[in-house]
């Protein structure tokens, strides 16, 4: 495994500029989560309008390349979905981040697909897995309104 | 014994790691063991095991004389009084919370200051902040200043009428500045004020001198200081020992029991409750041989030259910033690269062979005063020569080019 393919160019470039790095106006969810270890954290907002459906997105925090680009690409792609396909494209992604070879889930269109696979290079890290899915744990958390902060060193 | 002949004595440097030779810059979290150290675990256990101290076979005897023979080689290597001011712990981190608990419950009440410094590790900050809520004692703490020194000065001005003990660093972890014990110590005796040393990173490092530093306590981690993981040491003086409660309750550690009445060992019995980590402290003492061998005045300068080269090598790199400047400064080097979070740079470096830390490394006091989350640490050993920080330079270099810095 090459280092170049864990820093692909589009890592970096979200790393570097994220999107939706922000607090999203009149959110109605939001949940924190932190990563002990590194001491990087996050703050996921959501706004879902009356269908259920992310109206916004966008998160504050700071962290490293990996986890920047994956809380950006995240918010990036998941904009405008409805809760329950987001819940099913999230698990897909850490099923892919942890064991899977690829996506599976239908409700991710081929780019889609391809924009999110740029971060399976992690699984070849495992010390970095949880910088990539910080973000991700943390939004289940917001849309599930568990009020608990996630902590990556409980989760497995 | 020639330095640039040590890295023979340590086997770790037999192996690749990513098809590329290992440098090795993370001491300050743990050193490599020598040969010796490990020859003398798997020795003892294939040909002299048993626990010590209770029971009168042949094995028991020879196995207990050992366990002691490091004892009396750590005090004359640290130049303490008495063998018996020599603790067996699993680690600084117990020595310290040893005399937080020991010392909180026989002389601390509500009010009583600790005073501790914005260098400390989470090692000497929690176990007092566990006094903080049972005893409603308060922590302060002396502040670094922009060279991430903590001087005698800034220690003085936190000191009051209720400070009853100051928890120090010898050797900061981050920036490396080196404290100067001595005087601080004479500061605190003047005022009745006990100390207590978190002698981690200085043990490796420094010439070590109980009697002449005088300090109350003083911890030290042998895994830092090229011997096994699972052991470190609590120094005190002798007067310190009796009067404290003993710590943890259980076998080794009695003189008498009695349905109605215990009576606790002498020392240093008294704190060394239950079976011990017997065959790292045994193996232990080849560590003492070990840095005895090298001699700590060719470990200063080895080391020494080797902190002066990586800091003109790193300054020289931009992007590059080392985090502190102090004026007396060992063994580690941390640093920042603007545009790299740390924990892409270890991961970058890891890929060259290059082992060194990121993150707050246990000091979020420090990285919160210095307003960063997080940093980069190349710390140094025995084992490191100048071709390792020439390494280090092109991996950052290599890592600054994949960000396209
Ligand atoms: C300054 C300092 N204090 C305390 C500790 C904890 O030592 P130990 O691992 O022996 O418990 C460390 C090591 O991480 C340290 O660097």
């Amino acid at each position: 495994m090459n280092i170049k393919e864990l820093y692909q160019e589009i890592i970096l470039e979200h790393g570097k500029n994220p999107r939706n790095l922000r607090k999203t106006d009149n959110f109605n969810k939001e949940a924190k989560g932190n990563n002990p270890l590194c001491g990087d954290n996050v703050h996921v907002y959501l706004k879902l309008n009356g269908e259920k459906k992310i109206e916004d997105i966008s998160f504050e925090g700071s962290g490293c390349a990996i986890s920047m680009a994956s809380a950006s690409i995240m918010t990036d792609l998941l904009k405008g979905k409805e809760e329950l396909e987001v819940k099913e494209i999230v698990n897909d992604f850490l099923g892919m981040i942890k064991e899977n070879p690829e996506l599976e889930s239908k409700k991710l269109k081929k780019d889609e697909k391809t924009k999110l696979m740029c971060l399976s290079g992690v699984k070849q890290y495992p010390m970095r897995v949880k910088c990539a899915t910080l973000s991700w744990h943390t939004l289940i958390s917001a849309i599930d309104n568990t009020q608990e902060e996630i902590n990556t060193e409980k989760l497995d | 014994m020639s330095i640039d002949n040590i890295k023979k004595e340590f086997p770790i440097f037999n192996n690749k790691v990513h098809n590329n030779d290992l440098v090795y810059l993370d001491s300050a979290n743990s050193s490599q063991k020598p040969q010796s150290v490990i020859d003398r675990v798997n020795d003892f256990y294939s040909k002299e095991f048993s626990n010590v101290g209770r029971s009168v076979h042949y094995l028991a005897v020879a196995a207990t004389n050992l366990y002691e023979t490091t004892r009396s080689s750590v005090q004359k290597y640290i130049n303490a009084k008495d063998k018996n001011e020599i603790v067996f712990t699993k680690g600084a981190t117990e020595a310290i919370n040893l005399i937080a608990n020991t010392f909180g419950q026989k002389y601390l009440k509500e009010g009583d200051e600790i005073l501790i410094t914005e260098l400390e590790h989470h090692s000497n900050y929690v176990p007092w902040h566990f006094l903080r809520k049972s005893k409603g004692i308060k922590i302060e703490f002396a502040e670094v200043n922009s060279d991430g020194e903590v001087t005698i000065e800034n220690i003085e001005k936190k000191i009051t009428s209720k400070t009853k003990l100051i928890g120090i660093t010898h050797l900061s972890n981050v920036t490396g500045a080196i404290l100067p014990i001595k005087e601080i110590t004479e500061l605190a005796h003047s005022k009745g004020i006990t100390v207590l040393v978190d002698g981690c990173q200085g043990a490796p490092h420094l010439k070590l001198d109980m009697q002449d530093l005088d300090c109350d306590f003083y911890a030290i981690s042998c895994h830092k200081m090229y011997g096994p993981t699972g052991l470190g040491i609590l120094y005190a003086k002798k007067k310190w020992l009796e009067e404290l409660p003993p710590y943890q309750g259980g076998g080794g550690m009695i003189k008498e029991v009695k349905k109605d009445s215990i009576s606790y060992g002498d020392l240093p019995n008294k704190y060394e409750a239950g079976t011990m980590a017997t065959a790292q402290v045994i193996a232990f003492d080849k560590s003492i041989k070990f840095l005895e061998k090298i001699g700590m005045e060719n470990i200063i300068n080895h080391e020494q030259e080797l902190i002066e080269y990586g800091q003109e090598i790193l300054r020289k790199n931009n992007s590059v910033k080392l985090i502190g400047n102090p004026k007396n400064k060992g063994a580690v080097l941390s640093f920042t690269i603007e545009g790299v979070h740390p924990h892409d740079i270890a991961t970058i470096l890891d890929e060259d062979g290059v082992a060194i830390r990121a993150g707050h490394h246990c000091c979020q006091i420090l990285h919160d005063k210095l307003g960063i989350t997080a940093s980069a640490r190349a710390s140094l050993g025995v084992y490191n020569t100048k071709n390792d920080l020439d390494q280090l330079n092109s991996s950052i270099n290599n890592c600054k080019k994949i960000f396209n810095l």
